[in-house]
């Protein structure tokens, strides 16, 4: 969870923040501004050395998901991760990255996101006006790993402008500024989507589905994940197994009351403050029973079933 | 007060005690009586402050008490000068005077006499006003029941509890209605609903209140959701245990006299208990020639292997059982109590008793440890215990045997009765009575009539052969000729049958996970999905693509675009639905659960519904089926302009399979219904087994009639979609609906949430 700095969010805000425009007035009415479409310079022209990961980030696998992202990242076929939240998707996004000593950049979806957010759009300056690559051109350009967290979450005509880059023809088109940009060798795409949201209105669309390698992640076997419990919130073993068995049991109770069990990051979260002196009690209620439901009778039996689980 | 005694004085008011006194001079047999009486609460109160104690005597000599009601009441004044005063004492005799003019005098001695004995019970003057309302009402409605209430009255009034008293007799009194003989067996308590509700005094919460919450306990527990039962109360002073009957578990009503926290911790430890019996294997051994004493021992044995498995897994239930384990060499030499000690021993390795048994129980269960996952050392156990127990010729009672501590269930899960020795069949007798699984309705009072399908006053479903009235005509499309023939179908309105809502109310329950969904889906889209407006004059955030616009046309001398915003709208929903389900007789087709088509068409509409109606979408209900083409019945099960309540639930699960498909006559019918509604969208949903068919014309002839009906219902701006029940899918849904519309199920269990999510999907459109 600690990473030195090195996961940087790209998304719409997030990219006008970052650009040297910043700080900037930002007004329509410039008088006497030259606009030269025809030769609109690059406002970023990025080494993409802030997206790259330095520290290897700590990452336990489960199954032959590293071989399978090898071999997926050798031909540079785009990669899907499903899997309930909290269960290491975007850990194992960025151990990837510094595996395969790519950048990464990474875009959270959100139901506001417009193409333009990913792919890019002028801007204004002083000197007329200026295109700015959006995250996904960035990767695109210069090779990055892109990674689209929670697709789901965007609108379904903004994911189509991945569509392009995940086939034969591996591009991205900027209709705006009339571009065609072939991906970089070392470009790749991967998604995240939880199929726990799937929900009748949020699903991928089946032309986006088909283009992708998916890799099926769920939380680790009890006596892994209590090892990955002990490691990232450094707690004793004991310990560790215990939040394990309080996670199985509200796992046992989604869709009976829960919408999702406790994640291993909940678990994490409450290992530490439980690590850091807070009695068991008191932490796995404050980092798992009260964040995951609101409903009374729901937290009773989970408390229940919870105090079962320590002597 | 007392009208009669103060006309003998009008005017003056003589101290009711002089009056009393001057009566009871007259009445030789009472005198010496009253005397003695009078004295003995004077001694307490003095005499001074006997007058309101006169009052109430006066009171009682008024309603005609007679001898045996003034005498009752004299001896219980006696009785409980001690702790009432003579005020208290007087509004006693008013309310027994109050009894004896609705129930006569014998029923107020018996109140009277049952009223001493639990008078300590009573806290305060409130309760014992309760007392006497109670059986007032009770004398009221049924005044030969008061006796044998009285005589029970130890058992009805608990302390603390006078309220449930009263709650029970208006119990008694709703359930019984004005059959006297149901009153007599209920206020006698030999009836089922009786003992139910006698278990229930003093008690609580019980199963009901806490089924819910348990169940999610054990299925965070033991992963699998548990099937959890209700147990009637077994007979009168047997304390409820819980019995394991197959996969299902089934728990008392009530644990009588265990109420509030310490109910809902013994139901958890019950439940918890249980659901480890399921969970580590529930093994049924043969009950062939085994005596009772070795099976109890067998299963203290198995309790105590499978607790201590489940305390491995979850160590905090020793938290929860461990409380119960109290038995001890003091609590006296019966063999139930020396049963509970070996319980405790072997549940906790470190407790010593003298008795040798529980040490030999406590070493064999620890020798056997290695193999503690096998059940069979519980009847290897078991056994050597029972010998040890047969040669010290300790006498067990196998009949009167109850099961210690109290939240171990009885056991008898544990035994295959399959093929019972008739030896042996006399002494386990009772305690299989127990295991039979039956499922009593004792919440309605309907315990011990015979099962009814429907309520009453209910309209039983009609012959088939019943027609409605012809409320339209419909052409049809001829395709062999090639021309529409017009009136060709009479559409009758077939009057809805009102059937028992129960077995789809418990479908509906059943099915909790998919409603928890869709009604996450009615809240996503209730809130209104807000739609982003780009290029406003105004708004919360500036439309760059706009803006940069709007700066590109200043410079090149144009006129800009201002409406430079981005700002986000509620959509409104303007929306009509109608979902035409087809319940011809495919529908009838058994499933592998016992259910038909039918009922999974009636769950996945009654989801619907409560979808829609919590959406506020207008919507309608129609029902059809037809028996050639003069005999389209379509019922209307929900129109427009009702709500979706009990009364259209009622009517969907009134609904009956039988008869042919015409789907284009129904088509055109909704279609009329349809154009009624005022609304910006119109939807059809339909749902069939996309297989039309009547008994006067060619099925191909039909589906090509109702492919142009939804050709010819999108060009009035009405979309029909198809949710077509086609496992194999060879039906002729896609050519009726059309590829996009038409929505083949091949999993009938998924149909109530596709057509939920069918409707969604559309909806936003």
């Amino acid at each position: 969870m600690t990473l030195p700095g090195n996961k940087a969010v790209v998304g719409d805000a997030a990219g006008i923040a970052d650009s040297p425009l910043s700080g900037r007035p930002f007004l329509p009415d410039g008088e006497g501004w030259s606009c030269t479409i025809a030769e609109t310079p690059m406002l970023v022209a990025p080494d993409l050395a802030a997206y790259r990961i330095d520290a290897e980030p700590y990452y336990r696998p489960v199954g032959d998901e590293i071989s399978v992202f090898e071999a997926a990242w050798k031909h540079r076929l785009p990669v899907m991760l499903k899997g309930p939240t909290g269960c290491g998707k975007t850990r194992f996004v960025e151990y990837m990255a510094w595996r395969l000593g790519r950048p990464l950049i990474t875009v959270a979806a959100h139901e506001d996101m417009t193409a333009a957010d990913l792919s890019g759009r002028f801007l204004l300056t002083p000197e007329g006006t200026v295109w700015h690559d959006g995250p996904l051109t960035l990767a695109v350009r210069h090779g990055a790993i892109c990674y689209l967290d929670e697709i789901v979450e965007a609108r379904q005509d903004t994911t189509v402008v991945i569509h392009p880059l995940t086939d034969a023809r591996r591009m991205l088109p900027l209709e705006k500024r009339n571009e065609l940009i072939p991906a970089h060798p070392d470009f790749q795409l991967v998604i995240s989507y939880n199929p726990g949201y799937q929900s009748a209105v949020k699903d991928l669309k089946e032309s986006t589905k088909q283009r992708f390698v998916a890799i099926d992640f769920d939380y680790p076997a009890p006596a892994l994940e209590a090892e990955i419990v002990m490691r990232e919130a450094g707690t004793d073993p004991a310990l560790a197994r215990t939040l394990v068995a309080i996670a199985a049991c509200s796992r046992n109770l989604k869709g009976q009351g829960l919408d999702e069990g406790a994640s291993t990051r909940m678990l994490i979260h409450a290992g530490r403050l439980a690590a850091g002196g807070v009695p068991l009690e008191a932490a796995v209620h404050a980092g798992i029973v009260l964040p995951i439901t609101d409903d009374a009778d729901v937290r009773q039996a989970l408390g229940s079933a919870i105090s079962a689980c320590f002597a | 007060m007392s009208d009669l005694v103060d006309l003998d004085t009008p005017g003056v008011a003589t101290p009711a005690i002089t009056r009393l006194v001057r009566l009871m001079a007259a009445r030789e047999a009472l005198a010496a009586v009253f005397a003695d009486a009078r004295r003995r609460v004077a001694a307490y109160h003095g005499e001074a402050e006997l007058e309101p104690w006169a009052k109430g005597v006066l009171a009682l000599v008024d309603v005609n008490a007679g001898a045996g009601g003034l005498l009752a009441f004299w001896r219980a004044s006696v009785e409980l000068s001690p702790r009432l005063t003579p005020a208290e004492l007087g509004e006693t005799a008013l309310g027994a005077a109050a009894l004896c003019r609705e129930a006569g005098s014998s029923a107020t001695v018996a109140a009277l006499a049952a009223f001493t004995q639990i008078e300590p019970r009573l806290a305060g003057a409130g309760e014992r006003a309760i007392w006497w309302r109670a059986l007032t009402a009770l004398g009221r409605a049924a005044p030969d029941c008061v006796e044998r209430v009285a005589g029970q009255a130890h058992r009805l009034v608990l302390p603390g509890h006078a309220a449930d008293f009263e709650g029970f007799i208006e119990a008694g009194l709703k359930a019984a209605g004005r059959d006297r003989a149901r009153q007599h067996a209920f206020f006698a308590l030999e009836d089922r609903l009786a003992l139910g509700l006698l278990a229930r005094i003093g008690a609580g919460p019980g199963f009901d209140e806490l089924e819910a919450g348990l169940k999610m306990v054990l299925t965070a527990l033991w992963g699998a959701t548990p099937n959890l039962q209700p147990l009637p109360p077994a007979g009168p002073d047997t304390p409820g245990r819980a019995n394991i009957a197959g996969p299902a578990i089934r728990l008392p009503d009530v644990f009588p006299g265990v109420a509030g926290e310490a109910s809902r911790r013994l139901y958890l430890a019950a439940a918890a208990h249980a659901g480890a019996h399921l969970f580590f294997g529930n093994p049924r051994f043969p009950i062939r020639k085994f005596k009772p004493v070795q099976m109890v021992l067998a299963n203290l044995v198995e309790d105590a292997r499978i607790e201590l498995l489940a305390m491995r897994l979850y160590p905090g239930l020793r938290r929860l059982w461990v409380p119960y384990h109290v038995a001890s060499p003091e609590d006296g030499p019966t063999t139930g109590a020396l049963l509970a000690r070996v319980a405790r021993g072997l549940f906790d390795p470190s407790y010593s008793d003298p008795d040798a048994l529980v040490g030999k129980a406590q070493a064999l269960f620890a020798a056997s440890l290695e193999r503690i996952e096998d059940p069979l050392i519980s009847l290897d156990v078991g056994t050597r215990l029972a010998n040890d127990v047969g040669q010290r010729r300790i006498r067990f009672d196998g009949r009167g045997h109850v099961v210690e501590p109290a939240y171990r269930d009885d056991g008898l899960g544990l035994w295959d009765f399959g093929d019972i020795d008739p030896d042996v069949v006399a002494e386990i007798k009772m305690m299989v009575d127990a295991a039979r699984i039956e499922r009593h309705e004792t919440e309605d009072g309907t315990a011990d009539e015979e099962p009814t399908p429907e309520p009453a006053g209910r309209v039983r479903p009609k012959a088939a052969g019943e027609k409605g009235v012809v409320i339209a005509t419909y052409p049809e499309w001829d395709a062999g000729a090639g021309v529409e023939r017009p009136d060709w179908t009479s559409v009758r309105a077939a009057l809805p049958v009102e059937g028992d809502t129960r077995p789809l109310q418990r479908a509906l329950d059943r099915a909790a996970p998919v409603r928890a969904r869709i009604a996450r889906l009615v809240r996503a889209a209730k809130v209104g999905r807000a739609a982003r407006l780009k290029r406003q004059a105004e708004g919360h955030d500036l439309d760059i693509d706009a803006a940069i616009e709007a700066a590109i046309a200043r410079h090149a001398g144009e006129m800009p675009d201002m409406r430079v915003f981005r700002s986000t709208a509620l959509l409104q929903r303007d929306l009509a639905v109608l979902v035409l389900v087809d319940v011809s007789q495919s529908t009838r087709e058994k499933l592998t659960d016992g259910s038909n088509v039918l009922d999974v068409e009636k769950l996945a509409v009654a989801m619907l519904g409560e979808a829609l109606e919590g959406l506020g979408d207008d919507f309608a209900l129609l029902a059809f089926a037809s028996a050639g083409r003069d005999d389209v019945r379509v019922t209307c099960v929900k129109g427009f302009d009702e709500p979706y309540g009990a009364p259209a639930m009622s009517r969907l699960a009134g609904l009956t399979s039988g008869l042919s498909t015409r789907l284009g006559a129904a088509l055109r019918h909704a279609g009329a219904e349809m154009s009624r509604v005022r609304s910006f969208r119109k939807l059809i949903l339909v749902l069939t087994d996309g297989e039309p068919s009547d008994i006067d014309v060619a099925a191909q002839d039909l589906v090509q009639d109702a492919r142009r009906v939804v050709l010819q219902l999108r060009s009035q701006g009405i979309d029909t979609f198809g949710v077509t029940l086609d496992p194999g899918e060879v039906g002729s849904g896609p050519a009726i609906f059309g590829k996009t519309n038409a929505m083949p199920v091949r999993r009938l269990e998924d149909l109530p949430m596709r057509l939920s999510e069918l409707y969604f999907r559309l909806a936003r459109r």
